[in-house]
């Protein structure tokens, strides 16, 4: 069974998926295909089968008992991958919107910048609601990341050690809050573009609406207030160099 | 005088209540007793509610009735805000304990593929196959 043999490697990548069902399999055998990862899938409960496609398609797959959103499979996750003690963890959507090709990139970066997480961004795909709202979090907490909900990452081992933490289990989505956590626990945060397609399926669970937007920045203005006084230790590299093709 | 009777049978009434639902184990620890204080102090202010009048007196409260009512609201929204604390630390519980039950049930599953791999096709015909022993230390 791959299962034991695959726990031998030190990198997971962890693909939280939602209903994925049309984009899951093809995510988990790109993903495989890197060469330098096992693959977990956390299924949020689906009711479409996206638990067998990614099983079939070679990811180890956890489901979870009821929906525990976004942010809380990505943490089984991270404490699948505590437990089983890799050293790094990836993080990518089972939406098809990042490139499975992309995580090589992200994990030679995050050897190479010393930096504890790596965000993966993609400036092309803001829209005026995220740009409103980055300039908005930017202000509140200083933290200058471009594009802060975004889920293709790469964590190391404090990051990860941080997020499996029970502080982290009351946030909802992998943005603000979990990057807030990180920079509090003093860890460094870089930036690094990489290319994305638009969503095939399903929208955006944040951005859907203007009113989804407004409720979802209240909440992470409580968070940002609930997390004040930790921002002068924030310490984030911006990643300058402007990508291959020309995506800045 | 008979508004002395009103309010003590209130009292008595809610006091009762209060009580009954803690002597039959509806509520735990802290809650139980918070609930127990609740109802001396119904019980004694709606049988004596000169009380409530010395208290306004003694705290210099010119309409003294408004004072149970300010206390009382304010041990509510008091209350209110333990409940919320409460609620959300029980909520990550919750979470937490979802998570620790989705690994174990993978690994579970991955511990009984390794121990009998064909288990999951005869599970219904072969009795034997219920039993699924764990693998030894020396195997696999």
């Amino acid at each position: 069974m791959h299962a034991s043999a695959a726990s031998q490697r030190s990198i997971l990548a962890v693909i939280p998926a939602r209903n994925e069902a049309p984009t899951v399999a093809d995510i988990v055998r790109r993903t495989l295909a890197t060469g330098q990862c096992d693959v977990l899938v956390v299924d949020d409960a689906s009711t479409d089968g996206t638990a067998e496609l990614a099983r079939k398609a070679g990811a180890r797959v956890i489901t979870a008992p009821f929906s525990l959103g976004a942010w809380g499979a990505t943490q089984i996750g991270m404490r699948f991958a505590q437990r089983n003690r890799y050293h790094t963890v990836l993080t990518l959507d089972a939406d098809g919107q990042h490139h499975p090709e992309e995580l090589p990139k992200l994990l030679a970066l995050l050897r190479r910048s010393g930096a504890n997480v790596i965000i993966g961004t993609y400036a092309q795909r803001m829209s005026a609601a995220r740009k409103v709202a980055g300039s908005y979090f930017r202000l509140l907490t200083r933290l200058h990341v471009q594009d802060f909900t975004s889920g293709l990452r790469a964590y190391d081992r404090r990051a990860v050690r941080a997020l499996a933490s029970r502080e982290a289990s009351l946030l909802d989505y992998q943005d603000m809050g979990v990057l807030m956590l990180l920079s509090k626990k003093g860890l460094v945060l870089q930036e690094a573009p990489t290319i994305m397609s638009p969503r095939r399926a399903g929208a955006s669970r944040v951005f859907a609406s203007w009113l989804l937007v407004a409720r979802y920045m209240l909440h992470t203005t409580v968070l940002c207030f609930a997390q004040l006084g930790v921002r002068a230790r924030i310490v984030v590299r911006p990643q300058t160099s402007p990508p291959a093709d020309g995506l800045t | 005088m008979t508004s002395q009777l009103t309010s003590a049978a209130i009292g008595i009434l809610l006091a009762g209540a209060i009580l009954y639902l803690v002597r039959r184990d509806h509520m735990h620890g802290s809650y139980a007793l918070w609930w127990l204080a609740i109802a001396a102090a119904i019980l004694v202010l709606g049988v004596f509610p000169p009380v409530i009048d010395w208290l306004g007196r003694v705290s210099g409260i010119s309409y003294p009735p408004i004072l149970p009512i300010i206390v009382g609201i304010g041990m509510i929204l008091i209350r209110m805000l333990r409940t919320d604390i409460d609620r959300s630390r029980q909520e990550r519980q919750l979470r937490r304990l979802a998570q620790k039950l989705a690994i174990l049930e993978q690994e579970l599953a991955s511990v009984r593929r390794v121990a009998e791999p064909t288990a999951s096709n005869d599970f219904g015909r072969n009795k034997s196959a219920r039993v699924i022993p764990l693998p030894k230390s020396g195997d696999a």
